[in-house]
């Protein structure tokens, strides 16, 4: 749970979305506010009071992508997810272009919209930290981050190139469920779908290496959802 | 409407040219032929008149009709003079045919016939008014005053004639340029009635016509083929989707009417698994038909061994897992070529999938990376049953198209998906014999 409540600013038109979005992200402990078209939605995202703003990119009034144009104008940095039913990567890249944080395809599952909210806040609360970590530890697995290489119990893990990448990944969101597509789009920078299984493959070779020989597992997965790695279960 | 307007301007153009050309002609041989033998007659005329006129102000009548009659001079019958009564009697007449004059002529200088028996004849002559009588003096015209004449009425006639010849010049050009335009036309009526099989046919003298109607027909060709694609990927999708919403379906109620809440757990994650495929089919479905109308700015140049090394590195444990051998074989050195990454990267995955299904247990998938002189080879082998020679070309031409037998769904997207990516960067797929397996390669032009 966040220390302080973080305020979320919704803005999507299709009320029962917007119902849907509000009630899980209340739950999940976020302080929500919503309205329903973009220059409404400009005006109280230039407030700047908000945590972060969830805005589709198709509005009635000012569509999502040219409010986020405004807000940045204006100087408003708050960080911004684009929902959006433009699923094409093209489409995907526009909106990262005009400078959303993250971008999400309807429809979506709720785990994956979370696990991108928490992405961006890890990212945000670490970019307030002073300096770039040089080691992550994860429980017992060490990441040297430099010398780019692992242990664990002060056992020396050899990683390929895009393994090493995967688990720097998951080490920098600990504790916090990565999705496949997250992992797809900042690990191979690819924003389609593979269709098979490409990332589990990936991540079950990992897995064998961080965990054999050692009696408990750390690379967990969270069913429905991605993954997740952490000492906890 | 526009098309009547358009031709009636047609004629009327063409029209004016011909009378245009045709004033220029005649204004020409006009200007060539004209002689000043008329200006001299009427100058003769005029100055033979004024001294009559002088002498019957000197000498009143008498005199006149003694001066008429010693002028007269025996063997030059070319000379008229005649003086008229009120009454329209002659008094004096001296020439030829002056009968026709027993009346009242009109003053001025006129040139023309003067009646019978010399009515093929014309003469110039100036009629006067001297007190209550009428003065006529004049000549009969020479043989090269004659032809002059001629001449200046054959022109008239010339004008006419142009101006008929004119109008039925337009109409002829027209009914052509109309013809040919109603072909064309036609064509297009139809085809907005929906018959997207027309064309416009015989286009072989290589005009301007013949330009519009080859153009005309390879658009119709293209919107032919995207017609037919969408109507594939429609048709294709509305079969595929059947299953996986079936399946959904029954797992949705098997799922609600399950007790054993772990079970019903399971049975709700079946449930996402589904949706996700579902999900999937038309994300790649809406990828296609981007993909035909693609702007050439997200095209960037490329290093095709950097983009296939990437995708050998995703899909290499993959097909490892598979039970399969996988191999990259990349050709460095190859130049850049303008790409779009993302669905090239897509269309070479969707074929290593359809390997990964095709190939079977123990085999081995080699993914490839060849250059050619002018264009660059995506290709994966697989060691499967392949495609006989006989069925590649249809298999080519079917490749959107559902296999109605297979078993596992999506393939067909996919495969319409990898057409529309290789026509996206002007190249085209090609199958070919692995002896044993299947070739499929993306073949793209390299500089463009």
């Amino acid at each position: 749970m966040p220390p302080v409540t973080r305020k979320i600013l919704i803005v999507e038109d299709d009320s029962s979305t917007a119902a849907y979005l509000a009630k899980g992200l209340a739950e999940a402990g976020y302080a929500v506010e919503s309205c329903a078209d973009g220059r409404d939605g400009m005006f109280l995202a230039s407030e700047g009071i908000f945590d972060l703003i969830i805005a589709d990119r198709m509005l009635p009034g000012l569509n999502g992508l040219a409010m986020l144009g405004a807000i940045r104008a204006a100087g408003v940095s708050t960080p911004t997810l684009v929902l959006s039913a433009l699923g094409t990567v093209d489409d995907r890249i526009d909106g990262l272009n005009a400078g959303a944080d993250d971008y999400l395809v309807k429809p979506f599952s709720f785990a994956e919209l979370t696990a991108r909210i928490d992405a961006i806040f890890r990212r945000v609360d670490r970019n307030g930290a002073e300096g770039q970590p040089t080691r992550l530890a994860v429980g017992d697995l060490e990441i040297d981050l430099l010398a780019r290489s692992v242990t664990r119990q002060g056992k020396t893990i050899a990683l390929g190139a895009r393994e090493f990448n995967l688990l720097e990944y998951l080490a920098r969101h600990a504790g916090q469920v990565v999705t496949r597509t997250m992992m797809l789009e900042k690990i191979w920078n690819y924003h389609f779908d593979p269709g098979s299984n490409v990332v589990d493959v990936h991540i079950g070779r990992l897995r064998r290496k961080l965990e054999e020989g050692f009696s408990a597992p750390i690379l967990h997965t969270v069913r429905g959802a991605g993954y997740r790695l952490s000492v906890e279960p | 409407m526009i098309r009547l307007s358009v031709t009636a301007r047609i004629a009327l153009l063409s029209i004016a040219l011909a009378l245009v050309s045709n004033l220029v002609l005649v204004a020409f041989v006009w200007r060539v032929v004209r002689d000043d033998a008329i200006d001299e007659l009427r100058r003769d005329t005029i100055e033979q008149s004024d001294a009559l006129v002088a002498v019957y102000r000197t000498g009143g009548l008498p005199a006149l009709g003694r001066t008429i009659r010693e002028a007269r001079t025996p063997g030059d019958e070319s000379r008229i003079v005649a003086v008229i009564a009120p009454d329209g009697r002659l008094i004096e007449a001296v020439g030829p045919g002056l009968d026709g004059f027993a009346r009242w002529p009109r003053l001025g200088f006129h040139i023309r016939a003067l009646g019978s028996p010399w009515s093929d004849r014309e003469a110039g002559y100036a009629v006067r008014q001297i007190d209550s009588y009428r003065l006529v003096s004049g000549r009969m015209l020479d043989d090269w005053q004659e032809e002059q004449r001629g001449i200046e009425r054959a022109l008239a006639a010339a004008m006419l004639l142009s101006l008929a010849l004119g109008i039925g010049g337009g109409l002829v050009v027209t009914r052509y340029v109309g013809r040919r335009l109603n072909r064309v036309a036609d064509v297009i009526e139809g085809v907005a009635a929906g018959d997207l099989s027309r064309r416009v046919g015989n286009a072989e003298s290589g005009d301007a016509f013949d330009r519009l109607a080859i153009r005309l027909n390879a658009m119709l060709d293209k919107t032919e083929r995207l017609m037919s694609e969408l109507r594939i990927v429609t048709d294709g999708l509305a079969h595929d989707l059947r299953s996986p919403l079936a399946r959904l379906r029954a797992k949705a109620e098997a799922a609600v009417l399950q007790a054993d809440p772990a079970q019903r757990e399971a049975a709700m994650g079946g449930l996402l698994i589904e949706t996700d495929l579902v999900m999937r089919m038309l994300s790649t479905m809406i990828e296609i038909t981007r993909a035909e109308s693609v702007s050439r700015d997200r095209l960037a140049p490329v290093d095709p061994a950097t983009l296939i090394e990437e995708i050998a590195d995703l899909y290499a444990p993959v097909v490892e897992d598979a039970g399969m051998r996988f191999e990259a074989i990349v050709m460095h050195g190859l130049p850049k070529i303008v790409l779009h990454r993302e669905l090239m990267t897509q269309a070479i995955a969707n074929l290593i999938d359809n390997a990964l299904r095709h190939a079977g247990q123990g085999g081995e998938i080699v993914l490839r990376l060849e250059g050619e002189p002018t264009s660059a080879r995506f290709q994966v082998e697989d060691r499967g049953p392949g495609i006989a020679e006989a069925d590649r070309a249809e298999a080519l031409r079917r490749f959107g198209r559902l296999d109605q037998a297979r078993s596992l769904p999506g393939a067909g997207l996919g495969m319409a998906l990898v057409e529309a990516v290789a026509r996206l960067h002007d190249g085209r797929v090609e199958l070919q014999d692995n002896a044993p397996g299947l070739i499929a390669a993306i073949v793209v032009p390299i500089s463009r």
